[in-house]
């Protein structure tokens, strides 16, 4: 009798160490769901910040358009009605004529904007600073650059020389120190540039192979471009 | 001792089990979260699409509107010579800042990450980084080029070239590999500073990238997507 009691004891036991089991297995399982939903649920929020940069870039894109589309609109009717009283369009053209030609950088521009200076260090300035410096105050708004008085525009090319002794900017030769001149929201391109860890100053200080300042002026002057805007090989594409 | 043992048993058993509610009920509670979340997602998804297509209609008209200014344009100068040399000068500006979908000879450079990627090499050396990109840039402008695009992407003066992260972006928007940067200009000269010993394509094709440059008799680029104009520059007199 004693012996059977024994035995039951132990099958009580196993059946419930069974059950414990089967419960921790099934906790286990559980919480492995909660896991991946956790993860689901951090990917979910990520997408929400980039949804919610993508609507706000979008709403730019679209009042940038849409003031275009009014300031293009208002143009025609002002042709159309130079058509109408048969005037002439001169004054309408001329207008239209310098506004672009400012944007091409055929004319000396001035306004409110940064002057950074980069000199030889510990090693040397190469076309490379010249090309990311350009590329930041793109990035950060800049109007108009100009390197040692020598225009930047999109088809510019920065090239190291004579083995890193010169660059040559839109094929004049320049040398140090170099004054890279910008147009634009001062405050916003000076803070920019000085970003803890990513803007230009604070890498190239980080480095200390160049030396490089920074400041904002209420005007900066920049040349016009030396290109002669000849076009040779691209043309119109029909319209339909 | 037996029942002693199995009172202990059940104890701990108990204590597991209530453990188990409780993350159970946690659970639900992310379960649920989640659900509102997405459908939160849902109408901010929907949102971005009614913009963006609020966009793409007005650029669409902002289309039509150029094309019926230059006829305008064209009309109101035909009768004076003057007038109409300004609008032939309007013209070629628009042309040279991308305001105007542009045709001509020139080549196309291919730019895309290593399609292997052996353990033995720096895995940096073997994706096209965003420097790669602007010295073939820098290149293609030296060998005079007139018009580029990258990924569809006109660079006008104001295009930057920008990385964070793993993702480029030209003019704001998003690219990825593989890239093809096209440009107009005199074919001979570009396919030769780009096919030269010693070239930007030869050092990022040294780790397995891919990169290579073909002629093109007629690439087509399109005009800047975005607008173009200033607030801080005054001419100087």
């Amino acid at each position: 009798m004693k012996k059977f009691k024994f035995r039951a004891d132990i099958t009580a036991v196993t059946v419930v160490v069974f059950i414990v089991c089967i419960v921790l297995v099934s906790v286990m399982l559980m919480q492995f769901r909660t896991v991946e939903q956790t993860d689901i649920t951090e990917i979910e929020n990520m997408r929400e910040s980039e949804l919610r940069t993508a609507l706000s870039e979008w709403k730019t894109k679209y009042e940038e358009v849409a003031t275009q589309l009014e300031e293009t609109n208002n143009r025609i009717e002002e042709y159309n009605q130079t058509i109408e009283d048969n005037e002439a369009a001169s004054e309408l053209i001329d207008e239209e004529l310098k506004e672009s030609n400012i944007l091409v950088g055929k004319t000396d521009v001035y306004g409110e904007g940064i002057v950074v200076t980069l000199s030889d260090g510990n090693g040397q300035v190469e076309a490379y600073d010249l090309i990311d410096l350009v590329n930041e105050l793109r990035y950060a708004g800049a109007e108009a650059i100009s390197i040692n008085e020598v225009r930047v525009l999109s088809t510019t090319d920065i090239i190291d020389m004579g083995g890193y002794t010169y660059i040559m900017v839109n094929l004049q030769r320049i040398q140090g120190p170099y004054v890279v001149k910008a147009i634009g929201d001062k405050d916003y391109m000076s803070t920019i540039l000085n970003l803890k860890g990513s803007g230009f100053i604070d890498r190239t200080r980080t480095s200390s192979r160049i030396n490089v300042s920074l400041t904002t002026e209420k005007r900066v002057e920049i040349p016009k471009s030396n290109n002669d805007f000849e076009i040779e090989y691209m043309r119109e594409v029909e319209s339909e | 001792m037996k029942k002693k043992q199995i009172a202990i048993t059940l104890g701990i058993m108990c204590f597991l089990l209530t453990i188990a509610l409780c993350v159970q009920i946690k659970t639900m509670n992310s379960a649920n979260s989640t659900v509102s979340q997405s459908l939160a997602d849902n109408e901010l998804r929907d949102e971005v699409l009614r913009m963006k297509e609020k966009y793409d209609n007005a650029y669409r008209d902002l289309a039509n509107a150029q094309k019926e200014l230059e006829k305008v344009r064209q009309e109101a100068t035909q009768n004076d010579s003057t007038a109409e040399a300004k609008e032939q000068a309007l013209r070629e500006n628009n042309m040279i800042l991308g305001r105007t979908d542009v045709q001509g000879e020139g080549v196309e450079v291919i730019l895309e990450d290593a399609a292997s990627t052996s353990s033995s090499l720096n895995a940096s050396d073997q994706i096209i980084h965003f420097s790669d990109i602007q010295l073939v840039v820098n290149e293609l402008a030296n060998a005079g080029a007139e018009a580029i695009e990258i990924n569809g992407q006109r660079l006008v003066n104001t295009s930057s070239i920008t990385c964070e992260g793993n993702i480029i972006r030209i003019n704001g928007e998003r690219i990825g590999t593989p890239f093809y940067i096209r440009a107009i200009g005199s074919q001979s000269r570009l396919y030769g500073a780009l096919t030269r010993a010693g070239s930007i394509l030869d050092a990022i094709a040294y780790y397995g990238n891919r990169a290579e440059v073909t002629k093109v008799d007629n690439i087509v680029i399109s005009r800047y997507s975005g607008t173009l104009n200033y607030e801080y520059l005054k001419e100087d007199k």
